[in-house]
């Protein structure tokens, strides 16, 4: 029997109950205001708060990126787990911070939030094109991911151009009606599947290709030495400066992401954060499946043209086609829950801190915030198409530049001397020096993460000027400390 | 800003764990349970990093009184179900 013939029907209904299960989340929901649709109504339980911070962190990287990764470079991989763990621990001191300043102000996500800072709407403007363009690469990244994994599981069945197609429709579909609940519930069914199908190829993978994880782990000690320690392989750029770099930027950058931000901000009190940072860690264990099964790969698929599919050859292989097409919609999903989030903070970014500015437009923020999720997700789909290497070449830039935001969106809140020239400048210079690395091929630069050196030259220039020129902010636009006393603020709807 | 909550020192372990010890566990053997030892450590680390969190947290003023008043809530929502 034609094996596509069982896989595209299985995915056609994982793709349609998606879409149900994500309008679905609007029912029950009374108002369909701003908050309601961009931050749950900022009341959001662990649960949903636990598979929305997950859902943007195993994305379509998790099936494909790190078995890709180990598989051509080896275990240093393994740097995500690292920021990660690190990120989620700092998540613990930062993300309540974030959710009371939000919710004392009426914030949506960190344009507005720099906005209220500095009392300036053109620095939230500035922060909010910013973070356009950083966050648009991802995008690509996950269409580009989804047209691999469903191209594949359906033996070719389903070309590129209609997997990037139904990405963005089923994408759009529930997070303009849903809002960022709709991406919770959808992020619900996803992590069901990606802890199923990742336990299940867990077991019997190395057990079909290996008859055990003694063997493979014996094979790979013995034959692969170089794919286990650092720098690996292939690259001698990936060594132990790059790795520490690269975990310690990315792990401090992590809580102040947007996507992370209006997850945050979506939960319902601090403590459900507090309580997120402490289960969280746990769930990376999964990441650790793609990393080995990707050096398990070498001895099953060796010679793979395409790395990003190792996990996937093996699993065509040794598994059921059923099998391979509930992975196929666990990768899909995993790639659809992250571009679905992504285009919703763009939106919502847009709509509180550019077009809704005017006192004209003020009224019609949520309208305006849908309507750039939908150009921000056209937009990725034709840039997918016309020019994919450009955006491949920003995506490089993603992380690295969205961390020299940091002072301006973090720092700020503890320090009442910074001024918005101080701040702008110095993401500015950041941004210069991570974009004059990395297009001149020099990231790594001296062994170290192209985006920390930015990042460095950023926090001298910020410093600089607060030294020269001190603002002084007043003292309810910065971070209030917490105390055991003091109740929750309570909600400003805005 | 976080005055009395010593605590959250412990949130300084999965740093310690994922970074600063890495030059010294970049290396194959010993082989452990059939891990060579960088990725056994990776694994460690991530298996004591929400245990450094608990920590951080349990000796955390604001936890314990957050968490108070979520068992209070949580008491006072039966009283009205009963």
């Amino acid at each position: 029997m034609n094996h596509a013939a069982i896989t595209v029907p299985i995915l056609a209904v994982f793709m349609i109950a998606t879409v149900g299960l994500g309008i679905a989340a609007r029912r029950g929901r009374a108002s369909g205001d701003m908050t309601e649709w961009s931050l749950g109504g900022r009341s959001m339980g662990l649960a949903l708060t636990l598979v929305l911070v997950a859902g943007e962190t195993y994305t379509s990287f998790s099936y494909l990126g790190a078995a890709g990764w180990s598989y051509t470079n080896g275990i240093s991989g393994l740097y995500v787990v690292g920021y990660l763990g690190i990120g989620m621990a700092i998540s613990y001191l930062i993300a309540p911070i974030f959710w009371s300043y939000a919710h004392r102000h009426g914030l949506h996500n960190i344009s507005d939030i720099v906005a209220h800072r500095f009392d300036s709407p053109w620095l939230g403007a500035l922060v909010a094109i910013t973070s356009t363009v950083f966050l648009l690469p991802y995008i690509q990244l996950q269409f580009t991911g989804l047209g691999v994994v469903v191209s594949t599981v359906s033996y070719g069945a389903i070309g590129l151009t209609a997997s990037y197609l139904i990405a963005f429709v089923v994408a759009e579909c529930f997070v303009l009606v849903s809002g960022l609940r709709g991406s919770g519930w959808v992020s619900v069914l996803k992590d069901g599947l990606v802890v199923i199908t990742l336990a299940v190829v867990f077991v019997y993978v190395p057990l079909h290709f290996f008859h055990g994880y003694g063997p493979m782990l014996h094979r790979l000690v013995e034959q692969k030495q170089r794919w286990l320690t650092l720098p690996g392989p292939a690259n001698h750029a990936l060594g132990i400066g790059w790795y520490m770099s690269t975990v310690l930027l990315n792990g401090v950058v992590y809580s102040m992401l947007p996507t992370q931000i209006a997850a945050f901000l979506g939960a319902k009190n601090t403590h459900t954060l507090r309580r997120n940072a402490m289960i969280m860690p746990f769930y990376q264990v999964l990441l650790f499946v793609p990393v080995l099964l990707g050096l398990g790969a070498l001895f099953v698929v060796p010679g793979l043209k395409d790395s990003n599919l190792a996990l996937f050859t093996m699993i065509g292989k040794g598994l059921p086609p059923w099998f391979f097409a509930v992975v196929g919609a666990a990768g899909a999903l995993s790639a659809i829950v992250p571009t679905a989030v992504f285009m919703l903070v763009i939106g919502t970014m847009w709509g509180r801190s550019v077009l809704g500015l005017h006192r004209r437009t003020a009224a019609r923020q949520k309208e305006l915030s849908q309507a750039v999720t939908l150009i921000a997700g056209v937009l990725a789909l034709v840039l997918t198409f016309a020019y994919p290497a450009a955006l491949v070449r920003l995506s490089l830039l993603s992380y690295e530049g969205m961390a020299q935001l940091l002072p301006l969106v973090l720092l700020s809140l503890f320090s009442r001397r910074m001024s918005a020239p101080a701040g702008a400048a110095g993401a500015a210079v950041g941004i210069a020096v991570v974009s004059a690395l990395v297009f001149t091929h020099h990231d790594p630069v001296f062994g170290l993460n192209a985006g920390l050196v930015g990042l460095l030259a950023n926090l001298i220039v910020v410093v600089a000027i607060t030294a020269l020129r001190p603002a002084d902010a007043p003292a309810d636009r910065l971070a209030q400390p917490e105390s055991p006393i003091e109740a929750e603020p309570v909600a400003q709807i805005a | 800003m976080f005055r009395n909550r010593a605590s959250l020192c412990w949130l300084a372990g999965p740093p310690v764990l994922y970074l600063a010890a890495v030059p010294l566990v970049n290396r194959v053997e010993p082989v452990i349970f059939g891990l060579p030892l960088f990725m056994l450590w990776m694994l460690v680390a991530t298996l004591l990093t929400p245990g450094c969190v608990a920590l951080a947290a349990l000796g955390d003023p604001v936890w314990r009184a957050r968490r108070a008043t979520a068992q209070s809530a949580v008491a006072e929502a039966q009283e009205v179900e009963s």
